[in-house]
């Protein structure tokens, strides 16, 4: 379920709780700290070892129709006349291995945060003059998940200092912060409840590392901000754009928390 | 690219063998009923039926209901008798066909 837009009475941070209920967030912080960065596990040491096995083989993985029709884009020319991807990118299994890595990373020139979709549409709009595919668009997911693909098994090494400081700040302040009708922050559950479980489901670590990813309860590939929307959804909180600085700032955390675990990109949740 | 198809047989195989073949199909598996925003319903919008033959002969065939996932895989085994090509059809509602070809080299 992801109905797509934000819920009508959302209360967004801590200033509406009272005194006792910041205490409690305190001791909660205090009773709970952060795990050792190098204990993050990836979301698939929460999988069954059938969903393992699945996300493995290509043959069963319907994620890799994603790739297949990513790579096809990447060689194809938008307009008899124009450019493709692979006329700057050649032997992207080369050139562009590891690429994915290093993503959610600072724009040098624009000085803004870019996750892997912001540099792909960036490239086509402003390289390829197109018009840009539109987050969550299946083309894009479509080319996130072969870049992504390109990475498979390299580790994780996103800059967060120097320009990327601010940001990767702001997204630890989001991940710590309590927010929505239940007062939860992401933190609450993904370091403190980590292996419990929330319905039928097992509470993992929040590493992306698997995004774009083929999720059972969906049907179909979506990104790691369609991901992170249903978890505001869950919390009864703001959910905010697609490509939102919010989320951008939340992911490049994630990205520096999950340091060191190989890209599975495209990978299979539940 | 609302179809499309993984087939993955052996390489090759012996005469008798028994070899597996694994299907992965790319497809919305649309139930239906959904509103249309103009007063209907969407209408159901499936792969209704996959047939395999191999040297002219059928060998596979599984119907599919509403209940079957998107994105379905299936995998079923056959004896290899000869070289020669494995003919998949798929059926969706409404009457259109997919159909793709995987040879089978048996020794």
């Amino acid at each position: 379920m992801d109905p797509g837009f934000p819920l009508r009475y959302v209360r967004d941070d801590s200033r509406v709780c009272g005194a006792i209920g910041f205490a409690l967030a305190l001791a909660c912080f205090v009773l709970q700290p952060s795990p050792a960065f190098a204990d993050i596990k990836s979301g698939t040491e929460f999988l069954s070892p059938d969903m393992r096995r699945q996300q493995a083989d290509e043959t069963r993985n319907p994620a890799f129709f994603w790739v297949e029709q990513g790579r096809e884009l990447f060689s194809r020319k938008p307009t008899p006349d124009g450019q493709a991807c692979a006329s700057c990118h050649a032997e992207p299994q080369q050139s562009l291995r590891g690429a994915a890595t290093h993503y959610p990373q600072v724009d040098a020139a624009s000085g803004k945060l870019l996750n892997l979709e912001g540099r792909i549409e960036q490239c086509r709009v402003e390289r390829q003059g197109q018009p840009a595919f539109g987050y969550e668009s299946p083309e894009l997911l479509a080319m996130t998940a072969y870049l992504g693909s390109l990475s498979r098994g390299l580790p994780m090494d996103v800059k967060t200092d120097g320009a990327a400081k601010p940001y990767y700040e702001a997204g630890r302040a989001f991940f710590e912060r309590r927010q929505g009708q239940l007062n939860l922050s992401c933190q609450q559950c993904h370091d403190g409840l980590v292996g419990q479980k929330l319905r039928g489901d097992t509470i993992s670590h929040s590493a992306g590392t698997g995004y774009p990813a083929y999720r059972l309860e969906w049907n179909d590939v979506g990104s790691l901000h369609r991901r992170l929307r249903a978890c505001s959804l869950g919390v009864r909180a703001t959910q905010f754009d697609y490509g939102s600085p919010e989320y951008l700032a939340l992911e490049l955390f994630l990205a520096g928390r999950a340091r060191g675990l190989p890209v599975e990109t495209p990978g299979i949740r539940r | 690219m609302s179809f499309n198809a993984r087939i993955t047989l052996p390489a090759q195989a012996r005469v008798g063998e028994i070899v597996e073949i694994k299907v992965l199909t790319r497809h919305p598996m649309d139930r239906g009923g959904q509103s249309d925003g103009k007063g209907g319903t969407v209408p159901r919008m499936i792969l209704n039926r996959l047939t395999a033959t191999y040297a002219g002969e059928p060998i596979f065939r599984l119907d599919m209901h509403t209940g079957v996932s998107a994105n379905p895989f299936v995998s079923f085994t056959t004896r290899a008798v000869a070289t020669g090509d494995i003919v998949f059809e798929w059926r969706e509602d409404g009457g259109a066909t997919y159909t793709r070809t995987a040879r089978l080299t048996v020794t």
